[in-house]
């Protein structure tokens, strides 16, 4: 690998990093109001926060162009604030962010689902507040599920290409992730040095999902043993 | 003291409790009766209840003066049915859960003595029994020092063995930490040897208030909740007995005195509880002359019953209400009628001690 290679390496570990850890909390959040709302209300909600994952990346990164452009809704809003945010590495960021929210929510969401909301109720006659008994209970018992999600989130992160190109461009050593490299050098007929970008992805994006395989199976073997002991 | 005056809609009817409680006190009644709803109604876990509970003159809900503690501020110890242990917390966590910084220090091994669960601290709740973890459950509630606790049939998911070997740790927390207590339980083994008093929740409402014999022969007569099994349960006091005595034991319970198995430990001193079943008391018309059974008792009925599960009679006797199960042709030929007269004969060893 050469150090273009490790560069491009590099930013997109970051920049995925960094939509990951903004996520984080969010998703959370997002994840365990709707595991708690029912009606129309949360089914609309469900609906609106999957459209990243099934509408072309590209129109979700025009949208983003559209309102971060400098006379967009929030580009005034930062133009004005002194924020450099289009053709930055905070633009894919936040294209990264965008696409990869809705694998954290599904998964927070899920995780929280199976927390039996009388174990929480438990831990309220016990001394804990609201929030005592989230932290002490509800995070405890979902974290395997945040965790997979978080994990996946990240992968898709790492792999964002079509909103990214969108409000990021394609600028070598600034936005210039794996995905965007790949493009670009096989465009230009680099297929050698294309191929080692993919090969790097290969074993990222295998690290990532065999991690959350593990995280999520290991759920199952711990219920199998239960069974076992019981018998 | 515990008073209640809660009112809280349910899909089929309202839960309207009124009661002044003190003490152990079962709740019985059918399935879909309220128990449970009344008990987290207490707990603070029902936002739609209204009304008034207090217990030892502390104000746990009142409507009036809009107070309405969160659960955590109400000092109420729940065990329900399944015990909810928390998964991801190992027993002596679990335990340790609602323990308060200002809790006295050796707390927590009293309750791990009392309960006898030391050898369970470092294992996680899949890897313990039902009944164990009932112990834990019923540790953890009492680690918060509560002010009442709230026993939502602790022991129903437990086999009738495992049952009894729970028993005597209810009656050691009972005895040892002297919280006052509601018991939710089909069971009128049970409600009787747990508590003194009870009360009888139908479709909502509290249709029987008393000491808890008296409650539930009354549901024995009326056959109020047709999945319980209630049998004839006794409570009185066991004669004590002296040198060399026998097999046998002499059983005071209001005003009779009947002829019970002698128990295996020494004669254990206060209030004692036997039960017999409906199936195992013979009626005759006329005194029975030269039978082994140790127990024959003059009577009167008071009700003959008919339904699906057979015939039903109540004799009085010795002061006693007994529930008699009897064939329809054994009913016939005796020709029994309220105001008969009847002699009823019961082997001592059909009484089986619950505590």
């Amino acid at each position: 690998m050469s150090a273009e290679d490790l560069g491009i390496l590099w930013l997109t570990v970051r920049v995925a990093a960094i939509a990951t850890l903004v996520n984080l909390p969010i998703g959370v959040a997002m994840g365990w109001a709707l595991s708690r709302s029912r009606g129309p209300v949360r089914t609309l909600a469900e609906t609106i926060l999957s459209l990243p994952l099934v509408l072309p990346p590209t129109a979700v990164g025009l949208l983003l162009l559209t309102t971060l452009r400098r006379n967009g809704p929030l580009g005034r809003v930062l133009e004005s604030a002194g924020i450099e945010i289009l053709f930055t590495a905070r633009a894919v960021v936040i294209a990264s962010a965008v696409m990869s929210l809705p694998f954290l929510v599904r998964f927070a969401r899920t995780a929280f689902e199976e927390v039996d909301p009388r174990l929480l109720a438990m831990a309220r006659t016990l001394g804990d507040s609201q929030s005592a008994a989230f932290r002490r209970v509800a995070l405890p018992l979902a974290w395997r599920g945040i965790a997979a999600g978080t994990l996946l989130a990240f992968s898709r992160a790492l792999g964002e290409f079509g909103a990214t190109i969108l409000v990021a461009g394609n600028i070598p050593g600034r936005t210039q992730t794996l995905a965007l490299a790949i493009f670009q050098r096989s465009h230009i007929g680099q297929d050698d040095a294309a191929m080692r970008l993919v090969a790097v992805t290969v074993v990222l994006a295998f690290a990532a999902v065999l991690a959350t395989e593990i995280l999520t199976s290991r759920r199952a073997h711990r219920t199998d043993a239960k069974e076992a002991d019981l018998s | 003291m515990i008073r209640l005056d809660v009112r809280l809609p349910l899909p089929r009817f309202t839960l309207r409790v009124e009661a002044e409680l003190a003490g152990g006190i079962a709740v019985l009644g059918p399935s879909g009766s309220g128990k449970t709803s009344l008990l987290e109604t207490i707990a603070g876990l029902r936002p739609r209840a209204r009304g008034r509970i207090s217990v030892d003159g502390v104000a746990l809900m009142d409507d009036t003066p809009g107070i309405r503690l969160p659960p955590e501020r109400r000092g109420v110890g729940y065990v329900p049915q399944d015990a909810l242990l928390f998964p991801h917390r190992d027993v002596a966590a679990n335990v340790r859960f609602g323990l308060k910084g200002g809790a006295p220090a050796q707390l927590f091994q009293e309750l791990v003595e009392i309960l006898e669960i030391g050898p369970l601290l470092r294992r996680f709740p899949n890897a313990i029994s039902g009944g164990e973890r009932q112990r834990v459950a019923l540790a953890r509630a009492l680690a918060t020092q509560p002010r009442l606790l709230l026993l939502d049939e602790p022991l129903a998911a437990l086999d009738v063995e495992l049952k009894e070997r729970i028993l005597p740790y209810l009656l050691r927390v009972r005895d040892a930490v002297g919280v006052p207590f509601l018991y939710v339980t089909h069971n009128a083994g049970e409600a009787a040897a747990v508590a003194e008093e009870a009360i009888l929740l139908r479709r909502g409402e509290v249709v029987r208030h008393g000491p808890v014999d008296r409650v539930l022969a009354a549901m024995a007569s009326e056959r109020v909740d047709p999945a319980a099994r209630y049998e004839n349960v006794l409570a009185g006091v066991l004669e004590p007995r002296g040198e060399g005595a026998g097999e046998t034991a002499v059983f005071h319970s209001n005003g009779g005195r009947l002829i019970v198995p002698a128990p295996s430990d020494a004669a254990p001193p206060g209030r004692t509880v036997f039960s017999v079943a409906p199936e195992d008391i013979l009626v005759s018309a006329t005194a029975p002359e030269g039978v082994s059974a140790r127990n024959r008792l003059f009577g009167r009925v008071v009700a003959v019953r008919e339904d699906e599960t057979g015939t039903w009679v109540r004799v009085e006797a010795e002061g006693i209400p007994w529930t008699v199960r009897l064939t329809r042709a054994a009913e016939h030929e005796l020709a029994l009628a309220p105001g008969a007269q009847v002699w009823l004969t019961i082997k001592a060893h059909s009484f089986r001690r619950i505590s």
